[in-house]
């Protein structure tokens, strides 16, 4: 499922999720630390007011006066929080005790017996005039100190509190954590939401030119990018690719429409390209021009002087070929030593020309073979012209005209070309 | 038969007995106590003297209590008179005289010579004596004439006061 979900989605619910867990840790140490300090503070007061009621209570606890035990104990009325305190003489019996109305029956018991133990752990502690036992839980807790007087132990007091006061202010604080934790998450996403722009922009801009790219195969596309970072080099990877694949298509669409050896264009790209000169010619009411060609005796010379001598002589004719022709003609071999030329409205005249131009050119080249050897070639030529009609039949009768003439300038005695 | 009878005897009145003697053990702890809260004026003695004025009821406690203890970080010492003259310079003079002419004449003394007077005679704070200590349903009570302290030249400690009836005069 998180596969589906897009980018810039995973990187808000990331970035969110972080921020959270971030809040999370920071706000859980944060309450545990207040815990702990706000425990010491709360049993930093209560050893505060044990050691003043100590301090008062020497003398009552001196000369075991009960009474006045009691009234320095009834004191404590005024702090609601303080539950139970107790004066015990130096033999264990209580002197004097205070026990809060707030105390619950239910939970006294359970004070009693857990001070009681604490006492009887640290008996050694309390043996000493700084000596303290302190406890600490949820639901209370209690200091107890010994009372010295001239270096002896007289007694023992024992105070316990609620933890109410500290509680509350953990509260508070949970609150508090909780609400900016809040407010921090919502504006962390927010920001989220923004900064993950940083991050998907280029990755969105670089899906949607793939995406063009595929629609509109325009492979020639290159995408700008003024970033430094990885992104960067992302942008560079893609447009290199494209440069592959452009690269890779022009080479299949030279293969697909030149001949390999001469260079011209091949018998399917000539018959394409020629339909296409042929509409044209027919919409603008011109003539087109035809030449069919052939070397002259070309078998003998691959039968005398072997294949390479053959394909030096076609890629001779090829550039006389080009050299005669106009530019906005067009020049193929259509196979073997067989060549067509098409000339764009191309008259009779026109034709012909250029038809004398090669035939000229042709036997004015002598080519030399690899071996030194000297050769010199002819060619035949069959000239058509006229105004195409409509239909691709109607070029295969143009060529076949042209190619019928050529077959006559052969059996003119080559070297010529024959106007059909 | 008889000696189950004294037996039981001595069970019923045990409590009455624990009491006193414990009273008396307390009589004897709180002086040396009382002179804890309390500051004389400076006196050149190397010794700090408590004296009992006629009869001693403690028999040997106070030797055994206060036997090597310090009281303001001086040894103590314990002296016993029958008669006022016998009394010369002592620090806490505690007063078991039955007169009250008597008594009265030996806190004339002490408060002429900077000395603690304490008794457990009833109206012995309200006729010029400094600490009166009562025992009652046995527990302590204590009851200081602060103006006859301040007279006889000494200071009480608060906390001491706290715990006590204090006279503010001579007279309640």
């Amino acid at each position: 499922m998180f596969d589906r979900i897009s980018i810039r989605y995973k990187l808000i619910v990331l970035l969110g999720l972080s921020a959270a867990l971030a809040l999370l840790i920071s706000s859980a140490i944060t309450i545990y630390s207040t815990y702990l300090s706000e425990s010491r503070s709360s049993l930093r007061v209560l050893h505060q007011l044990t050691d003043v009621i100590s301090e008062n209570m020497r003398a009552a606890l001196a000369f075991a006066d009960a009474g006045s035990a009691n009234t320095m104990l009834a004191s404590l009325r005024a702090d609601p929080h303080i539950l139970l305190a107790v004066v015990n003489d130096e033999s264990g019996r209580a002197l004097a005790e205070y026990r809060s109305a707030g105390l619950s029956t239910a939970a006294e018991p359970r004070f009693r017996a857990e001070v009681q133990g604490r006492i009887l752990e640290s008996a050694e502690a309390l043996r000493r005039e700084d000596g303290f036992v302190e406890h600490i839980d949820n639901d209370f807790m209690a200091v107890v100190r010994p009372v010295f007087f001239d270096g002896k132990p007289i007694g023992l007091l024992v105070v316990v509190s609620d933890t109410q006061l500290m509680w509350a202010k953990i509260r508070e604080l949970v609150l508090l954590q909780a609400a900016t934790s809040v407010l921090t998450l919502v504006l962390l996403l927010f920001l989220s939401v923004k900064l993950q722009s940083l991050f998907t922009r280029p990755i969105m801009n670089l899906v949607a030119a793939m995406q063009d790219v595929a629609r509109t195969k325009n492979y020639r596309a290159v995408l700008g990018s003024d970033r430094r970072d990885e992104f960067r080099n992302l942008y560079d990877g893609f447009n290199a690719m494209l440069a592959d694949i452009r690269e890779r298509d022009d080479q299949l669409s030279r293969l697909a429409t030149t001949d390999a050896l001469t260079g011209l264009a091949n018998r399917r790209n000539a018959l394409d390209v020629m339909q296409t000169m042929a509409a044209r010619a027919q919409r603008k009411d011109e003539p087109l021009g035809v030449i069919m060609l052939d070397i002259d005796s070309f078998k003998n010379v691959n039968d005398r002087f072997g294949h390479p001598m053959g394909d030096l002589v076609l890629q001779e004719v090829s550039l006389v070929l080009q050299a005669s022709a106009r530019d906005y003609d067009l020049v193929a071999r259509l196979g073997g030593e067989e060549f067509l030329v098409v000339c764009d409205c191309g008259t009779q005249e026109v034709t012909t020309a250029v038809a004398e131009r090669i035939r000229a050119g042709v036997e004015g080249r002598p080519i030399s073979g690899p071996a030194g050897e000297a050769l010199q070639v002819t060619v035949s030529l069959g000239v058509y012209s006229a105004v195409p009609r409509a239909g691709a039949e109607d070029i295969e009768e143009m060529i076949r005209a042209a190619d019928k003439a050529l077959y006559r300038a052969k059996e003119a005695g080559r070297n010529r070309y024959v106007v059909a | 038969m008889v000696l189950w009878v004294l037996g039981l005897l001595c069970c019923v009145q045990a409590p009455w007995a624990w009491a006193g003697d414990e009273e008396r053990k307390l009589e004897a702890v709180f002086i040396g106590r009382f002179a804890s809260y309390i500051e004389w004026p400076a006196k050149p003695r190397d010794r700090f003297v408590i004296t009992l004025l006629d009869d001693n009821p403690f028999g040997s406690l106070l030797d055994d209590l206060y036997r090597d203890k310090r009281i303001h970080n001086k040894p103590i010492e314990l002296r016993y008179a029958t008669r006022l003259e016998q009394v010369g310079e002592t620090d806490a003079l505690f007063i078991t005289l039955t007169s009250s002419a008597a008594r009265a004449a030996a806190i004339d003394y002490a408060q002429r010579n900077g000395i603690l007077t304490i008794s457990e005679a009833k109206g012995f704070a309200e006729s010029g004596g400094i600490i009166q200590l009562d025992f009652i349903e046995q527990k302590a009570r204590i009851k200081i004439n602060h103006g006859a302290a301040l007279k006889s030249g000494l200071r009480i400690g608060a906390p001491l006061l706290t715990i006590a009836t204090v006279l503010r005069g001579d007279k309640p």
